[in-house]
């Protein structure tokens, strides 16, 4: 067995806020290899190779670099002793060329003279013709294409002398053809003796470009594989899990009349690519329809689109109507309630109290003809709803800030069901809550279902989708990769339709 | 309650730093300090000098209030104040009958800074461009316009260095010392603005996108309509400032080199800040900031420069105004990097 360049030996951390995000995690990278790190969004991949790289303390456990113990107390640190890592995000500064960006931070405080500005642009081109990363020194990278600024990133930190190299979620901004031109030159660097760290949820990325692979699922190892030993099915499998045999709590019950009728629906996204591209469905009355898959796949888009905050094309239509050109307002009075992904982004004012936050978007039977507020009765609806949905807080005057994470979901929750809707979208309504406050929420859904409300769910979490739905569509790069029913959901096909496999018998 | 804490200690704080500057220059700070108070409040004249100094502080600092509520940094109060000023004036040039002619000139002056704010809310949701800036520029549009009137077509012909006299019929009656009853506008706008803001729909709406706008958005909340109101009241308010200064004020009139206009916009934006955004709290901030100036000619009694008692003065305001400054500023930076679309 060859001496480990890296090795992470059970990590452990927990938040500030008591998420545990790892436990107990062992992970090892050798000299020359490319190493996969697999797992769903929150397993902790990101969180790993934070603490690797010295951006965040373990809270237990040690990492062995070279054979000794280290311990980096920041990212600088770990750079200069040789482990570099590049970011979802870009450390690109816009306006500077490719070569002041490389520059920067190596030119040893000194102003970047013209001898060593020469100096540094021959090292780059000499890094660039041994690793076959082309890209052009003398353009602000702000004028470049995001597979032009990642090659600068590795360029940056090849520039650095990494000896190991994590990349979190490189394909995420790529093109299929950027992919495609990306991996032969991780290859390239491995041949000449660098690791590289490679983080994906994508399972065909796995098997093209890596040697071995680790799994983490919900903040363990769950698997190491030397790539060619295992399988999209194997992979998979170990990503989601075992099926903790859900009990099916679902009464089964003959769908209703179509409430949501989505057409061929497209929402444009960052850098001209569309976010949503293309994907039709119904929602009846009585039912759960969920959308599944990793995160950033076009759901949080295809939800604002619907519920008005952003353009969109095709045809979307509410109880027959359509909603094309309508603002939020007009789509929440055609029946919409919407729980938001992040509900402190989306959902509440942090700093308005109770009260405030409960008629937030519902205010209207609370005016006088002048359009003065009628206090005193909002303060009873709130007290009402606090009662109804067991909203924990020390008062309806209370900030909204002042409720725990579940307690402001019940809020918010209660808020948007209290308008009557006949159509619910909730995306991801359960995260970060704590395990009470998740059945609360998942009891009321079904609750709701079966009293004839149509309900959109989007999770990340399979458990949920499991649990909840009557149909799962699962979402990948914009499109719906299948559509599945309730009794054909197996974990397998779930997994391999998340990491954009194509499945038998799963309608497209 | 926290908010009231809070100022107090800035407040000793601040009359601390200002009395170790008097000190290490060997005056006697707590004689100069208690020749402020008496000056300032020393007895009925010197109070209504103090308090009618600070009636136009209320309208420009609420100009600066309102809008901070909806989210924006507005220092266009400058601008709006002196065309409020002049077009107030300007109806002495009609003859209505008393009273009457008040209220014309109040609505006109409204008028002219509620247009005056109407370029700073469509460059902004139309086009995006800050408020800051444009304020900026429309504030200088508004200093060279109004000198130009007031030197050139509105001045007196037999003094050269001030207005035409507003005429009786268009002045607040007098009601004590320098007093007039001009406060109610300051009060009535201030108790106005209290009671939008927490007590009617739009006003709601306007703090709501303040502190929220996304969520705003996604409840439905017209963002452009809230930013539009906010902007358009304290253009009005911010005109009246201008307005009873001219009406309400002894010289009756604007000299020449504006003096007597002087900074009521800018200075409205430490009495805000003083104030808490609050237009309840701005009614105190303002009375404070009337005590500092009115009190301060009293301190040059005592042997202390002119250029000591600026610095006292400044001191104390930057440690009344700085926590709320640094609210706003910690507010505007979590916006920055959460990318808000408007």
């Amino acid at each position: 067995m060859t001496q480990a360049l890296l090795s992470a030996e059970k990590i452990t951390k927990v938040y500030p806020d008591g998420t545990v995000a790892l436990t107990d995690v062992d992970f090892a990278v050798r000299p020359g290899e490319v190493h996969g790190l697999l797992g769903e969004n929150g397993a902790g991949k990101t969180t790993l190779t934070k603490i690797i790289s010295g951006l965040l303390p373990p809270t237990a456990g040690r990492i062995v670099w070279r054979g000794k113990p280290v311990q980096f107390s920041s990212p600088r640190e770990a750079l200069k002793a040789g482990i570099g890592m590049v970011h979802q995000h870009f450390a690109l500064v816009g306006p500077f060329t490719g070569l002041e960006n490389i520059a920067l931070g190596a030119e040893g405080g000194r102003i970047l003279s013209a001898v060593r500005a020469a100096a540094i642009r021959r090292r780059v081109e000499e890094l660039m013709a041994a690793s076959g990363l082309q890209a052009p020194l003398d353009v602000p990278v702000e004028e470049l294409p995001v597979g032009v600024q990642q090659r600068l990133e590795i360029l940056k930190m090849l520039f650095r002398d990494v000896e190991l190299l994590i990349l979190d979620e490189p394909t995420a901004v790529l093109t299929p053809q950027e992919v495609d031109e990306l991996f032969p030159i991780l290859r390239r660097l491995a041949a000449q003796g660098k690791s590289v760290v490679f983080i994906t949820h994508k399972l065909r990325e796995i098997l093209a470009v890596t040697d071995r692979v680790t799994v983490l699922r919900r903040g363990r190892t769950v698997a190491v594989r030397d790539t060619p030993d295992t399988t999209v099915e194997e992979l998979a499998q170990l990503m989601v899990g075992e099926a903790v045999v859900a009990k099916v709590r679902r009464a089964p019950r003959p769908p209703g009349p179509v409430v949501l009728r989505v057409q061929d629906l497209r929402v444009p996204g960052a850098q001209g690519r569309p976010a949503v591209d293309g994907v039709s469905f119904e929602v009846r009355s009585g039912e759960i329809f969920a959308i599944a898959g990793v995160q950033g796949n076009g759901q949080s888009e295809l939800v604002e689109a619907l519920v008005g905050l952003r353009p969109w094309t095709g045809e979307a239509e509410l109880l027959g109507r359509s909603l094309r050109g309508k603002g939020p307002a007009q789509i929440a009075a055609l029946g919409l309630a919407h729980i938001p992904e992040d509900r402190h982004a989306l959902g509440l004012i942090l700093e308005f109290n109770v009260v405030e936050n409960a008629v937030l978007g519902r205010i209207r039977p609370f005016l006088d003809p002048l359009g003065g507020v009628r206090w005193r009765r909002a303060t009873h609806f709130a007290q009402d709803l606090l009662t109804k949905f067991s909203v924990q807080a020390r008062g309806v005057r209370a900030p909204a800030r002042s409720l725990s994470g579940g307690n402001q979901q019940k809020l918010l929750v209660g808020r948007e069901l209290s308008k009557t809707p006949k159509l619910l979208i909730a995306n991801q309504p359960t995260r970060g809550l704590d395990v009470a406050a998740t059945r609360y929420i998942r009891d009321l859904l079904l609750r709701l279902r079966d009293e004839g409300l149509a309900i959109l769910l989007v999770s990340a979490d399979l458990d949920e989708i499991v649990e909840l739905a009557d149909r799962v569509a699962v979402m990948y790069r914009g499109t719906f990769t299948g559509v599945l029913p309730a009794e054909e959901l197996d974990w397998e096909k779930l997994g391999l339709l998340m990491g954009g496999v194509a499945v038998q018998g799963a309608r497209e | 309650m926290r908010a009231i804490l809070e100022s107090l200690l800035a407040l000793a704080l601040g009359v601390l730093v200002g009395a170790a500057v008097m000190a290490a220059w060997g005056r006697d700070p707590w004689g100069a300090y208690g020749a402020l108070l008496q000056g300032a409040l020393g007895n009925l004249r010197a109070l209504t000098s103090t308090l009618s100094r600070s009636l136009p502080l209320v309208l420009t600092a609420l100009t600066f209030a309102v809008a901070a509520r909806a989210g924006m940094f507005n220092i266009g109060a400058q601008g709006q104040m002196l065309v409020g000023a002049v077009v107030a004036l300007s109806t002495g040039l009609f003859t209505l009958p008393a009273g009457l002619h008040l209220g014309v000139a109040l609505a006109l002056a409204g008028l002219a800074g509620a247009l005056w704010a109407l370029p700073v809310a469509l460059l902004k949701l139309v086009r995006g461009v800050n408020e800051v800036i444009s304020t900026i520029m429309l504030n200088w549009v508004a200093h060279w316009l109004t000198l130009y009137l007031v030197v050139q077509k509105l001045s007196d012909r037999v003094v050269g260095q001030r207005t035409f006299l507003a005429p009786a019929s268009m002045r607040f009656p007098p009601l004590y010392g320098e007093l007039t009853w001009s406060w109610t506008v300051s009060v009535g706008v201030a108790l106005f603005l209290f009671w939008f803001l927490w007590y009617h729909r739009q006003g709601y709406e306007v703090r709501a996108v303040g502190l929220n706008p996304k969520a705003a958005r996604a409840a439905g909340i017209s963002v452009p309509r809230a930013m539009l109101v906010a902007l358009l009241l304290g253009g009005i308010s911010a005109a009246w400032a201008g307005a009873i200064q001219v009406l309400g004020r002894f010289p009756y009139a604007i000299t020449s080199d504006l003096a007597n206009l002087g900074n009521l916009g800018f200075d409205g934006i430490a009495v805000a800040l003083i104030g808490r955004n609050h237009p309840l709290g701005i009614l105190g901030g303002a009375f404070f900031f009337g005590v500092l100036a009115t009190g301060a000619a009293r301190m040059g009694l005592r042997g202390i420069p002119l250029e000591m008692i600026q610095i006292v003065q400044g001191v104390i305001v930057v440690a009344m105004a700085a926590p709320e400054a640094l609210r706003l500023l910690r507010r505007v930076r979590r916006r920055t990097t959460a990318e808000v679309p408007v």
